[in-house]
């Protein structure tokens, strides 16, 4: 009963949020706050989840088990929750700096519905309802990317919904692939597609079905958690998206994917042993992590570089899945840390598209001078994103690396290194660039109205507490799911 | 080795067939006008066409050689020799050893090629044309007609003709499986493309820039155009037959009583009817493709020939 | 029976398939949409049959659902769209007819290759239609890729949905109702937002070849 009340605590603020602003055509600040108080209530559940995971127990609610949260599912709710929160405050670019109250509202409507079926999809038990929540998701965040029409966003959308779709369609293809596994051995059930249950009989399923619904699957989820060779929409779509949109895409959508890929692989291994899906999330992750850092290198823009990082990094969670125990620890702290710190940078990003009003790199100079508060705070986003201590990133892949090497993995690793340094460089060359020299005329100096970033300062804090130690809450959440999900 | 009874029978059947065609491509000519309206000419015209050519006299090229002399001896013979061993009445036939479906095909193949020569030969730019168009044709639809006969020949475990018709008898339900009906298809539409019909050529045109195999004969006269037709009606009820009896087999008979012969003349020519009034009926509905698309169409034919093929495989 | 049911089987999935092969042969979105519509009908048809074969009432229901929405709503729509925007034919695709139609012939195979272990395993009497499911997968995915209209990538990917349905009726009689009718939405939605983005292409564009979708670059 309790779980119940935590779950409907978790999702319905966000249904309610929508609801609300969908109703209150005229009155969005009332929107604006229900949305606010909706979050809180939501991470405060999402928090509790997490707490009751920690004690090795899962929740679990509805008609047979139907939602259920475990350890995994609480880390990725704690994340969209928290970067869904922060993406709905009032940022510039979803109409609300520039008082457009229909497209404010829009927005409001549709990243609602957008965190609750992110939101649904990590704690539901069914993995073909996760699927329709996924997809849902594609279609809900489609919908949200031309909000400012132009040439580029439609551009951008049209690839993301086509590719987001076919993508999201060869993922159920592979779970249909998995279900006629499951049916062939032991007849049609009606819990048949229940995670718990997949888990359980995994180890009987037929290795070599499995592992071809597994391409399947690596392929159409890969697609959206921007693995290449199939990540080309999502430059376009995170620049062109209206950037609290590209915040929750770029931190935590493509968690909620990664989430699948985790979920999948340790199914699959149950039944064929790691060494197929090893390889080929290893290949896979190390093309992303090349094209991302290389990608990185020859940006004009500073979104799209944000958006090819995510590329690079979404390359090394999967490339840490495949380095046993110790590199999924590594992988779920790294799918945290980048839900923060890109988040933030998109956030940022936003507020410098704002004042500059050009996402070219070249275009904006002196940041530090023009804005005080922004401008430090984003080169602290990038900082992390480089991988630079003291933030948390460069924990995660330091770990990710160490368990790299103690798999064996030295080619593999190197690599890696090697083209994280590239991204690295980079990089750091478009933030030096960006936040020294002259004030481009026409652009407004200093930041009277800073208080806006306030929440951010959280944001900063979680990043400098993951990189200078390891709550104890969060390390033994996390090596209780790497044990788990590891055969 | 031989017995007279099956010699003779096949002898009758080679001489029925070469009866029949000017019927068959009478009956054809006579539904197409009928279905646009005009009251066409009767079933017999080609024979009554075929006797004003072989009284007339010849009129030959003096740049042709002796191929443009050889060619029509040829192109009928090989397709009489075709005739012999396709089951236009019975089966297995007295020379069943020899009626493989390749050599079938190639023997027709052997008549297309010297026709194509005959094209060349007297050294008009028609002829040329027409023979340059042929050879396109048949290059493109080899690979499509023998992915056809692979399934076919897959599904019943041999290229003999007697074989797969007796295979199918047996299992009545193969009929309707997806890579006979497939093959089927693929054999039709590339049977379309050598035999000259609609939509790859237009058999009855006149505008010489649009013939295909019209151009190849039109040096011929007299006694040579008489058995050139011929020639290639019998290739059309060559076609039709092996589309039939061997997709369709069941009439054929397999006792070479009278009565099983009747029932299966009456078989054949029922069966052949449906199909003239099918080709009838599509050339009246079809316009013909302009020459560039035809590697299209046959393309079609050749990825059903893969499919059938995929799937006779696997159904084995 | 069996045999029969195996026979339905194998010819329904072969004109499925056959109807996704019309889209690489001719040319014109109005040739594309029939045969659409014609492959939704066969497939809604093949699911009844399974539904009855295999005695299965929630097929049934899966049936008709399929028809309304993918062989009567969706090509109604699409027709207005295709009225609309196209002049009726189709700008040279990336890949020429010939080369397509051979290059699918070939992803038959290769889907029939990749198909032998399910092939293997199955003891149901639709297993054989399951390799030409994975046939039009592939088949689909390519059309998608080579072709320049977006309305035919539209097509193209409501084939592969297809193509997935198609699968799931062969390998396993369908999947749980409440798992289907969450498809049904997710593909109607799916749809209607492609749909709303064809109306912002031509909009923005003047024109839906994706030809000119090129200014983000790198």
């Amino acid at each position: 009963m309790a779980d119940t009340l935590i779950l409907a605590g978790l999702l319905a603020p966000w249904a309610v949020a929508a609801a609300c602003a969908a109703a209150l055509r005229h009155r969005q600040r009332l929107a604006a706050r229900v949305t606010a108080a909706g979050s809180v209530v939501s991470l405060g559940a999402a928090m509790w989840l997490w707490a009751n995971a920690l004690g090795g127990r899962a929740a679990t609610a509805g008609p047979g088990a139907l939602f259920r949260v475990d350890g995994l599912s609480a880390l990725v709710g704690v994340c969209v929750a928290a970067v869904a929160g922060l993406a709905m405050l009032p940022w510039p670019g979803t109409g609300q700096g520039d008082a457009d109250p229909g497209r404010t509202r829009f927005f409001r409507i549709f990243a609602s519905l957008f965190t609750l079926s992110m939101l649904v999809a990590v704690t539901i038990n069914n993995v073909a309802l996760m699927w329709v929540a996924i997809e849902a998701t594609t279609i809900v965040s489609a919908v949200l990317i031309p909000l400012h029409r132009s040439k580029a966003s439609v551009e951008a959308s049209w690839k993301y919904i086509l590719i987001g779709s076919v993508g999201i369609a060869l993922a159920f293809a592979g779970t249909v692939l998995a279900y006629f596994d499951f049916v062939s051995l032991l007849g049609r059930r009606h819990d048949a597609l229940n995670w718990t249950l997949l888990m359980e009989v995994a180890p009987a399923l037929h290795a070599d079905v499995l592992r071809l619904a597994f391409v399947f699957l690596l392929v159409g989820y890969g697609t959206k958690a921007g693995l290449a060779p199939m990540h080309t929409w999502l430059p376009d779509a995170h620049s062109e998206a209206p950037a609290p949109l590209s915040a929750m895409m770029s931190g935590v959508l493509l968690a909620v994917a990664q989430y699948a890929i985790i979920r999948w692989k340790a199914v699959v291994d149950a039944a064929s042993g790691p060494a197929f899906t090893n390889q080929v999330l290893m290949a896979l992750g190390l093309v992303s992590i090349a094209v991302g850092a290389l990608s990185l290198v020859r940006q004009r823009s500073y979104k799209r570089l944000l958006a090819y990082s995510s590329v690079e990094h979404s390359g090394l969670i999967c490339l840490g899945l495949t380095f046993g125990p110790a590199g999924v620890f590594a992988s779920l702290l790294h799918l945290v840390n980048h839900a923060v710190a890109k988040s933030m940078s998109f956030l940022l990003a936003g507020r410098i598209l704002a004042r500059y009003r050009s996402a070219d790199v070249g275009a904006v100079t002196g940041l530090v001078r023009t804005m005080p508060v922004t401008g430090p705070l984003f080169a602290t986003g990038i900082i992390a994103l480089m991988g630079l201590p003291p933030f948390g990133m460069f924990v995660s892949e330091f770990l990710l690396f160490r368990a790299g090497f103690a798999a064996g993995q030295i080619a593999a690793t190197s690599a890696a290194m090697l083209l994280a340094g590239i991204g690295f460089i980079g990089l750091a060359g478009h933030l030096a660039r960006m936040l020294h020299g002259a004030r481009p005329d026409g652009v407004a100096a200093g930041e009277r109205e800073w208080w806006p970033l306030a929440p951010l300062a959280v944001s900063l804090v979680v990043m400098v507490a993951l990189g200078l130690f390891l709550p104890s809450g969060i390390a033994q959440l996390l090596g209780q799911v790497a044990e788990a999900f590891t055969p | 080795m031989f017995d007279m009874a099956g010699i003779v029978v096949e002898v009758a059947q080679a001489l029925l067939a070469l009866a029949l065609a000017p019927a068959l491509v009478g009956f054809i000519r006579w539904m197409k006008a009928r279905l646009q309206n005009r009251r066409g000419a009767p079933i017999w015209q080609p024979y009554a066409e075929l006797r004003k050519l072989f009284r007339k006299d010849m009129v030959v090229s003096r740049h042709a050689s002796w191929i443009f002399r050889v060619a029509p001896y040829v192109i009928l013979g090989s397709t009489i020799v075709v005739s012999l061993l396709v089951p236009v009445l019975v089966t297995p036939l007295p020379f069943n050893a020899v009626a493989d479906l390749f050599a079938v095909v190639y023997l027709l193949l052997l008549g297309t090629v010297f026709l194509a020569l005959a094209g060349l030969d007297p050294g008009s730019a028609f002829g040329g044309m027409g023979s340059s168009r042929e050879m396109t044709v048949a290059a493109i639809s080899e690979p499509a007609i023998a992915l056809a006969i692979l399934s076919l020949a897959l599904a019943a475990g041999s290229t003999n003709l007697g074989e797969i018709a007796a295979r199918t008898i047996a299992r009545p339900s193969s009929a309707l499986s997806p890579g006979h009906i497939l093959a089927f298809v693929a054999l039709f539409i590339v049977m379309l493309a050598e035999t000259g019909r609609l939509p790859v050529d237009n058999p009855a045109t006149h505008l010489e820039l649009t013939m295909i195999h019209e151009a190849m004969i039109l040096e011929y006269s007299g006694p040579y155009l008489a058995m050139v037709e011929w020639a290639s009606w019998l290739k059309l009820f060559v076609f039709l037959t092996l589309a039939g009896n061997l997709f369709v087999p069941w009439g054929l008979a397999t006792s070479l009583t009278p009565a099983a012969l009747a029932i299966a003349f009456a078989a054949t020519v029922a069966k052949l009817v449906v199909l003239a009034a099918a080709v009838a009926v599509l050339e009246t509905r079809v316009a013909k493709l302009r020459l560039f698309r035809v590697p299209e169409l046959l393309a079609v034919s050749f990825v059903l020939g893969l499919l059938a093929v995929a799937s006779s495989f696997s159904l084995r | 029976m069996e045999g029969l049911f195996s026979q339905v089987a194998a010819l329904g999935s072969s004109g499925v398939l056959l109807c996704g092969l019309i889209l690489l042969w001719r040319r014109g979105v109005g040739a594309y949409i029939t045969a659409f519509t014609w492959q939704s009908a066969v497939l809604a048809a093949l699911t009844a049959a399974v539904g009855y074969f295999g005695a299965d009432r929630q097929l049934y229901v899966v049936a008709v659902l399929l028809f309304l929405i993918k062989a009567v709503a969706i090509p109604r729509l699409l027709r207005r769209v295709a009225q609309r925007f196209t002049a009726g034919r189709e700008p040279a695709a990336y890949v020429n007819t010939g080369t397509s139609l051979v290059v699918s012939g070939l992803l038959v195979l290769l889907a029939y290759a990749a198909a032998r272990p399910l092939e293997a395993i199955s003891d149901m009497p639709t297993r054989a239609g399951m390799p030409l499911a994975m046939g039009l997968l592939f088949v689909s995915l390519f059309v998608i890729i080579s072709r320049r209209m977006a309305i035919t990538q539209v097509i193209g990917f409501l084939m592969l949905e297809n193509a997935i349905a198609l699968l799931a009726v062969l390998a396993t009689y369908g999947v749980p109702l409440i798992v289907e009718v969450g498809v049904f939405l997710d593909v109607l939605m799916g749809f209607l937002v492609m749909q709303i983005f064809l109306y912002d292409i031509h909009d923005t564009f003047s024109t839906t070849d994706v030809d000119v979708l090129k200014r983000l670059k790198h």
